[in-house]
């Protein structure tokens, strides 16, 4: 997918409570500007336009199963996650993100 | 309506030796104060076995996974100024969750805002006075 491409971001965990709740706040604030929404949801309710999926790499394989053919990206911190890093780089920067 | 993050849902020097006392003891604030009901404490218990609520700069935010148990949007903070090892990491500022809506949705940025900033996260972990929790968190 490129991130031209990108227009919904989902920040998927169990809960949908809190940590989900806390990146999708940071997200929002570092892609201000672009014209990507940034939604947090629980990993069983990823709604059907998403085109990116960022959860906690121990719910990757549920958001997999739950969201399939979508981009699923795992990561394991909440602060300054390589992965996360990367993909604010690459919405910003343009590029391909991956399958 | 009733605020998200009350004075009496702030305790400042509170001890732990467990990762599983520190949690078992915010959801005992969040039954206290009437935000949730007594099965969200296993909840809570059971979220943080199954995935770490830490979140960096020493902060952990500690929530279950069961709604039904909640019955009201609130949040607490329990400080533990001796530390408590959370699978290696230490945490010193736990932020409990319990919400059914999003009216919790505006403090947890508010966190995530000040944890990028280390001297912010650093006031806001050692808050000495209940004012200045609410305050940094508002």
């Amino acid at each position: 997918m490129n991130a031209k491409d990108v227009r919904k971001v989902i920040v998927a965990c169990d809960a949908g409570m809190g940590s989900s709740v806390m990146l999708a706040a940071t997200l929002r604030k570092q892609l201000k500007g672009l014209p990507v929404e940034v939604e947090h949801t629980p990993v069983d309710a990823i709604p059907a336009d998403a085109d990116v999926v960022l959860t906690h790499a121990g719910l990757a394989a549920r958001a997999r199963a739950a969201a399939p053919g979508k981009l699923v990206i795992p990561f394991q911190i909440f602060l300054g996650d390589p992965a996360v890093t990367r993909l604010v780089d690459t919405l910003k920067k343009g590029g391909d993100l991956g399958a | 309506m009733r605020e998200v993050l009350e004075a009496r849902a702030v305790l400042l020097n509170e001890h732990a030796a467990t990762r599983e006392e520190a949690v078992e003891r915010c959801g005992r604030l969040l039954v206290e104060i009437g935000a949730a009901a007594e099965p969200y404490i296993a909840s809570m218990l059971e979220r943080e076995r199954s995935i770490s609520t830490y979140v960096g700069e020493q902060v952990a935010i500690p929530h279950g996974l069961n709604r039904e148990a909640v019955l009201r949007d609130a949040v607490c903070v329990v400080r533990f100024p001796g530390g408590v090892d959370w699978e290696g990491e230490r945490v010193s500022l736990c932020v409990g969750i319990a919400a059914r809506g999003d009216g919790h949705v505006a403090l947890l940025a508010e966190l995530a805002e000040i944890l990028l900033y280390p001297e912010r996260a650093r006031a806001l972990r050692e808050a000495v006075d209940v004012e200045t929790v609410l305050k940094e968190l508002a």
